[in-house]
């Protein structure tokens, strides 16, 4: 534990205890969204399923990223991951990005990452709004994961045709926000 | 139908813990929002607690009041 940097923060006026409970939330949330993803991935096959499978696994990667990079913060602040794998699941942030019934419909795919998308950026930015001036470290983390989480949903949600597309495939290595977290 | 008139004293009841339901309040409607993954034993976010008016609240949360429509509206919060 990091005690003087958690002494800052209480200073700040931030409810340290339920600041670490929901950055173990949301951890739970990047690493379950990371292992759901991967089913999702897998059955994305066919001329639609094979179009999307790229930003799939661009954001599957990159939530994996995001609990890489969130576990030492949860220490830093003199919090733990809970030691029961099924626990740490069922405290999740979001809900489980199911594979839909029907796993070639496509619509329900991108409905399931874009539900899962649009929840971690409601909860990063609620970490953001928590943190905004009193806890620096953790707000530049959330934020650093907010434009990910962005990103991500942007993609998904323009291949359901919502708007014309400001974005295109990551260039380059993924995680290109958090990165410096996991140096 | 004739909604349900809750006082604030009765909507503290159903905070969702300990096997009750979850009701929340949002400018006078009453919402269920039990069967919401992500109001697990009556908290959301860690920081907001069901058995409440949050009306308050919404206004700073990072979603509209749109997402309350996805809950069944069960009753109005009496005036006091």
């Amino acid at each position: 534990m990091a005690k003087v940097a958690r002494e800052m923060v209480e200073k700040a006026g931030v409810n340290v205890d339920q600041l670490v409970e929901l950055l173990v939330k949301n951890a739970a949330a990047e690493l379950t969204t990371y292992y759901y993803y991967t089913i999702l991935r897998v059955n994305l096959i066919g001329l639609e399923g094979e179009g999307i499978k790229e930003i799939a696994e661009t954001a599957r990667i990159e939530d994996r990223n995001h609990f890489e990079a969130l576990v030492p913060r949860i220490y830093e602040l003199g919090g733990k991951l809970p030691e029961d794998m099924k626990a740490f699941h069922d405290i999740s942030a979001c809900p489980p990005a199911n594979l839909p019934k029907d796993p070639t419909d496509i619509k329900a795919m991108l409905t399931v990452l874009v539900g899962a998308e649009r929840c971690a950026v409601r909860g990063y930015t609620h970490i953001c709004n928590l943190t905004a001036g009193k806890d620096h470290r953790t707000y530049d983390l959330s934020l650093a994961i907010l434009n990910e989480e962005v990103e991500h949903e942007s993609w998904f949600s323009e291949f359901l045709g919502e708007g014309p597309s400001g974005h295109f495939l990551r260039r380059g290595e993924t995680s290109p926000f958090v990165s410096k977290f996991l140096k | 139908m004739e909604m349900r008139v809750f006082t604030k004293e009765e909507l503290r009841q159903y905070n969702g813990r300990n096997g009750a339901p979850a009701f929340i309040a949002c400018r006078g409607r009453v919402y269920d929002v039990s069967d919401s993954f992500l109001w697990q034993n009556g908290r959301h976010q860690v920081i907001h607690a069901a058995g409440a008016d949050l009306t308050s609240s919404l206004d700073q949360a990072p979603h509209g009041e749109d997402l309350l429509e996805r809950f069944p509206i069960i009753g109005v919060l009496k005036e006091e």
